[in-house]
């Protein structure tokens, strides 16, 4: 019993002890790295939380935004590289070797500022391709509706305005080209060469009309709403559209260009009712022409007979006039009185022509009145006509772009023209962009402070009176590398 | 290169408890010094590659993603857990370390569990309104395209599907 509270007292050796059993600069390196633990669990936690809080199927696959997996696990083994090489540079500085410690503390920023390069250049990426974290240079949407429809119209505008001096001569160029096409001719190899360059000019103006206004004419009229919809949806398709890598994607396009070949051959055959409208129209005027051509054939003779009898009673009043004028001028001579107005003597000769002239006006009235209204008639089927030539033309302009601009750019027009940068819709994109960059810009910021922090340490003779610093830089850099081990699979394998 | 492994316990920085360098080289973690970090790089590489293969796999992602995303959380942990002992020497650290990262790791699972209703299920408390203007998958793209083949349409890429999503969405 005393044997035993006696071994109790002896094994128990209490020591004071001030702090924590570790250096003060290794303490606060920790802190600081608990309250990081905090900081990027928030952000990751946040990431993760509007990841999957997001509208059903909407966040974007790294294909869509342009982030290569690949380019991720290549970062990844960087930065575990760079885990190792610090981990040694610290082995080698206890060890007292400080040449060896310096070389891994350079290979180590290294390969951090490959990490960074690597960063920049997906960075530089995204940005090619109008993903930006905010507007106004993000190019994205997110969905295919008219405010869409009118930023791509916006975004059209300039070029398209730019065009309008040289329009008519590109046009006059290319449309014997386009009939060629149009007749199932092939073009010789310059003439495609040609075609293709003119058709790059005008690919504004054409995507203005026949793209965008082509699809807001559906979407403000059409009373079918599948129809509006799926109208609004084929243009950001067209633009930009999002395919899954693989076979599965090779057979969407494949079902895209089958589509194109579909509303070609559709609107091919609505020109062909238009045509029919068009030539009923014009038949239509061709009768109505004949018709009034009939009645003025009628009315001129009448005309002529009238024109007569008005010219020869004329005459009549003017010799008149000009024998009253002649007895009565030595008397007036001098009175100031104006000379009273004789009624002028009824002339049996006049009169009668006048009544034949009323007799033939009662018949020229309603002839006139029926030829007044058949012009106008002819002039509401003229328009009805310009009407149809102008639809034909809008018609055939789409028929013209969907063949040979859409199906010759299948993966998108932001694809085959990059110079366009359209606004393009990838739902979710915008959340999807702000949480990348924002993960990946804090992220970088701390590889860059780790950076700065090994040269400041590559001033010193690296032996071991130096390897608490190396101990603190490497517990500060393999967190870095903590955090990308995390980063790594949500942002670009989820 | 074995010579590099600390042996003097007495140079700076290095923890003044005499337990931990008991520990260190008293039982022996597999290999000493540079051996066991090259083993851990090893490990590393290999967790990564099992990651990128399992978020590349398609099959995974299509029947069951959930599994997907749960085993490349379950690797990066195991990464980080290798990372934080062994390189940022947890593993032979005192028992100050809890001190200092069980209530960090705490706030931050809170922090993450605090999230949820507000930020997580946004979706579900969107107006009719506000749906106007939500994110939406056009009836183009692959996901809805599949969603409508499970739900019994001819065929995906169709474009007969299109009209009928946006009420699923809703």
């Amino acid at each position: 019993m005393a044997h035993d509270h006696d071994h109790g007292h002896t094994a128990v050796k209490l020591e004071y002890q001030p702090a924590l059993p570790i250096g003060r600069g290794k303490l606060c390196l920790w802190l600081f790295l608990s309250t990081e633990i905090m900081f990027f669990a928030g952000l990751i936690g946040t990431y993760i939380v509007l990841r999957f809080g997001a509208p059903p199927e909407s966040w974007p696959l790294p294909h869509d935004v342009h982030l290569q997996e690949f380019i991720g696990a290549f970062n990844t083994f960087v930065l575990i590289c760079s885990s190792v090489t610090i981990v040694l540079a610290l082995e080698a500085a206890r060890g007292n070797h400080a040449g060896l410690s310096k070389f891994w503390m350079v290979a180590t920023f290294l390969l951090g500022s490959v990490f960074l390069g690597v960063k920049a250049y997906e960075y530089n990426e995204k940005f090619k391709h109008g993903i930006f974290p905010a507007k106004p240079h993000s190019l994205l949407y997110e969905k295919a509706d008219l405010n869409y429809v009118a930023a791509v119209r916006q975004s059209l505008a300039p070029k398209s305005l730019a065009l309008t001096e040289k329009l008519p001569e590109l046009t006059a160029k290319r449309d014997p080209l386009l009939a060629k096409l149009d007749a199932g001719q092939a073009l010789t190899e310059q003439d495609q060469q040609q075609f293709t360059e003119l058709n790059r000019q005008l690919l504004p103006n054409d995507l203005q009309y026949d793209l965008v206004q082509w699809t807001e004419l559906i979407a403000a009229k059409d009373p079918d709403q599948a129809q509006r919809r799926r109208a609004l949806e084929s243009l950001a398709v067209a633009i930009y559209p999002l395919r899954p890598l693989g076979k599965e994607g090779a057979e969407m396009e494949h079902h895209y260009v089958q589509m194109l070949d579909e509303e070609a051959k559709t609107v091919r055959h609505q020109m062909q009712e238009l045509e029919k409208d068009r030539s009923l129209a014009q038949n239509e005027l061709a009768a109505k022409k004949a018709e009034s051509d009939a009645l003025t054939a009628e009315i001129a003779p009448v005309q002529m007979q009238r024109d007569m009898i008005q010219k020869e009673i004329e005459r009549l009043q003017k010799a008149e006039t000009t024998t009253a004028a002649t007895e009565e001028a030595p008397s007036n001579l001098v009175s100031l009185q104006p000379p009273a107005t004789q009624p002028p003597t009824a002339n049996p000769q006049v009169e009668k022509l006048k009544t034949e002239l009323a007799a033939l006006d009662a018949q020229l009235m309603p002839k006139l009145e029926a030829q007044r209204a058949l012009l106008a008639e002819q002039q509401r089927i003229f328009e009805r006509e310009a009407a149809f030539t102008t639809e034909l033309k809008r018609y055939q302009g789409r028929v013209r772009l969907l063949l040979y601009t859409l199906k010759a750019a299948p993966h998108g027009l932001n694809h085959t023209f990059s110079e366009l940068r359209l606004p393009m819709v990838i739902p979710s994109g915008n959340m999807w962009a702000s949480t990348y960059f924002l993960l990946t810009g804090f992220h970088a910021i701390h590889v860059l402070v780790g950076l700065i922090a090994f040269v400041l340490v590559l001033f010193y003779k690296l032996d071991r009176t130096k390897a608490h610093i190396l101990e603190n830089v490497g517990l500060y850099w393999h967190f870095v590398d903590l955090v990308w081990i995390f980063l790594f699979p949500l942002l670009y394998l989820f | 290169m074995a010579d590099l492994a600390p042996t003097d316990p007495r140079y700076p920085g290095h923890g003044y408890d005499p337990l931990e360098h008991g520990d260190e080289h008293g039982h022996g973690h597999g290999p000493s010094g540079v051996g066991k970090y090259v083993i851990v790089f090893l490990v590393l590489l290999g967790l990564t590659a099992v990651s990128y293969l399992v978020g590349n796999s398609q099959t995974l992602r299509e029947k069951s993603p959930g599994v997907m995303w749960a085993a490349m959380m379950a690797v990066s942990c195991a990464k980080a857990m290798l990372v934080i002992l062994f390189f940022m020497h947890m593993l032979w650290e005192a028992n100050w370390k809890y001190v200092l990262t069980i209530p960090a790791s705490m706030m931050s699972i809170f922090l993450l569990l605090m999230l949820i209703p507000d930020v997580g299920r946004r979706v579900d408390r969107y107006s009719e309104e506000r749906w106007l203007y939500a994110a939406q998958p056009d009836s183009n793209s692959h996901a809805v395209a599949k969603a409508a083949e499970q739900h019994g349409h001819d065929k995906a890429g169709k474009s007969d599907a299109a009209g009928e999503q946006p009420a699923a969405n809703h």
